[in-house]
């Protein structure tokens, strides 16, 4: 059976809307979401009305997290200090602008959804705030689909859809200095794993302006990325008119992303 | 001369074993560096005398090099050092009386300079460290899924890791390594294969078993403090 998996809204209503009817007419009705309704975008409150409206099973995104607790990224996960103050002013409006019963919705969220073989969480099996990147180091990436024990990892916060397949590995190990005469020599084979990546509905960065998401088939193993548009100069209207940094609008509008970049995972933070 | 370092742990308070392991390292040969990859406190033991001696060394001790342990991280916890979080994880598990036991085994005036302490260092390719980056409670084992080795040591972008959480003393090399990745997105398909370069994991031991690790070697040697009294017994000596 098919089933949507969709990440990182940030309170772009359009988006949502547009990709919520792409999912309908498909005639898919079993919805995941990864998180991060809120951040960025003008309409957090609505956003999170209409997830709770149709029941879509939700985990708590970086932003979720973030504007129920006080913010928890590391400032390194800024590129630079313009873009961390125009994330901590995003920060404070969405904290300001949310009612009181959408900030315990977000507060309640699960940190992960397990569904038979497949695991939900935002950024990864470790924390909100982990970025899983296509490229990130292959061994590093299976270890955490396998400590999560799970087959497939679904995953978002990075904003840009992929799917990876960790596939026909093997390590070989040795233990050096044991006492024992012989040297314990062992050789085993990795399972094959995969990562998907939702990418964003009201955040693209992937290149395009359209809104991503995933179409995961349980029974053939297929999974699909999906790009649907949206009607961008609403959002980006809205977002002028909310007071929020123009950058905002203007990154949807061109597909690029300036300000927050994803890290690689393997970025050591001694917060 | 020959460069190596003497790495230890989980004093928890036992200066008689530091004594004993100063000693030992004078009459090590080669241009040893001295690390305490923390645990120098715990609820055992007053530890005041072996915390002075750590920040105030004798002038024939080696300058002992300290970062902070699992033991440290309860304490600054549990002394505001972090925020509104409590050594909740001690609590529960060892009790109420653990934690007083801790409170009182340091004096006050220390919690500055443990509070300073670094999380870890990294010396040439090598990242020295309590558990790991990940936590500083990460207890790696021989039994530690390799693949979760593999996790730690990328991490901190080194080829070996020494670690002292689990208290064991082992050295296991990842020998060899490959993993197939096929990354499917909107521009295509990409296929890649990785491999791994040998890296090692070195549990350092812990109180009277430590490590002395020869630089240009990579050879490690477990020792117990006072080894050099019963080395002939012991063969020491056969891997440097
Ligand atoms: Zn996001
Ligand atoms: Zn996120």
């Amino acid at each position: 059976m098919n089933q949507a998996v969709i990440s990182c809204l940030h309170a772009n209503l359009p988006a949502v809307e547009a990709v919520l009817k792409d999912i309908e007419l498909q005639g898919i009705t079993n919805i995941t979401c990864l998180g991060d309704l809120v951040g960025y975008g003008p309409q957090p409150n609505e956003v999170i009305e209409l997830i709770k409206e149709k029941k879509i099973a939700t985990c708590q995104g970086c932003w979720d997290e973030d504007v129920v607790d006080g913010l928890d990224a590391c400032d390194c996960s800024y590129p630079s200090q313009i873009a961390e103050r125009r994330g901590h002013f995003a920060h404070q409006w969405t904290t300001e602008k949310l009612t009181k019963e959408n900030k315990d919705f977000l507060a309640n969220l699960p940190y992960s959804i397990r569904k038979d073989e497949c695991l939900f969480v935002h950024g990864s099996p470790n924390s909100q705030h982990e970025y899983l990147l296509p490229d990130m180091d292959a061994f590093a990436a299976l270890e955490r689909v396998e400590n999560a024990k799970a087959e497939i990892l679904f995953c978002g916060h990075t904003h840009q859809p992929y799917i990876r397949e960790l596939a026909n590995g093997s390590i070989s190990v040795k233990v050096k200095n044991s006492g024992s005469k012989d040297i314990q020599k062992k050789e085993m084979n990795l399972p094959m794993r995969r990562i998907v990546n939702a990418g964003s509905v009201g955040e693209p960065r992937h290149g395009g302006t359209k809104a991503t998401y995933v179409v995961y088939n349980d029974i053939t193993n297929d999974v699909k990325i999906r790009e649907v548009e949206y009607d961008i100069e609403l959002t980006c209207k809205a977002i002028i008119n909310a007071g929020l940094p123009p950058i905002f609008a203007w990154r949807l509008k061109n597909g690029f992303e300036f300000a927050e970049r994803a890290e690689d995972a393997s970025h050591f933070c001694e917060r | 001369m020959i460069e190596r370092w003497a790495l230890i742990s989980g004093l928890k308070g036992d200066l008689d074993t530091y004594e004993l392991i100063q000693k030992d390292l004078k009459k090590t040969p080669g241009n040893i560096t001295l690390f305490v990859l923390g645990d120098m406190i715990g609820p055992e033991k007053n530890c005041n005398k072996l915390l002075h001696r750590l920040i105030n060394p004798k002038s024939n001790d080696l300058q002992p090099w300290c970062i902070y342990g699992w033991w440290e991280e309860q304490i600054l916890l549990e002394s505001g050092y972090r925020g509104n979080q409590r050594a909740e994880a001690l609590r529960i598990n060892k009790g109420e009386e653990v934690v007083k036991s801790l409170i009182n085994a340091v004096d006050k005036s220390f919690l500055d300079w443990i509070a300073a302490l670094q999380f870890g260092f990294v010396e040439l390719d090598c990242g020295l460290i309590h558990g790991s980056s990940k936590d500083v409670g990460d207890d790696l084992t021989l039994d530690t899924p390799p693949l979760t080795l593999l996790d730690r040591l990328t991490r901190l972008q080194v080829n070996r890791l020494f670690t002292a959480r689990s208290t064991q003393q082992f050295h296991l090399e990842l020998t060899e390594g490959i993993l197939n990745s096929e990354v499917h997105d909107l521009t295509g398909n990409h296929k890649k294969e990785q491999k791994v370069p040998q890296k090692a994991v070195i549990g350092v031991g812990a109180g009277k078993n430590y490590t002395l690790y020869d630089v240009g070697t990579d050879n490690t040697q477990f020792v117990r403090a006072g080894y050099q009294s019963e080395k002939k017994k012991n063969g020491f000596g056969l891997h440097f």
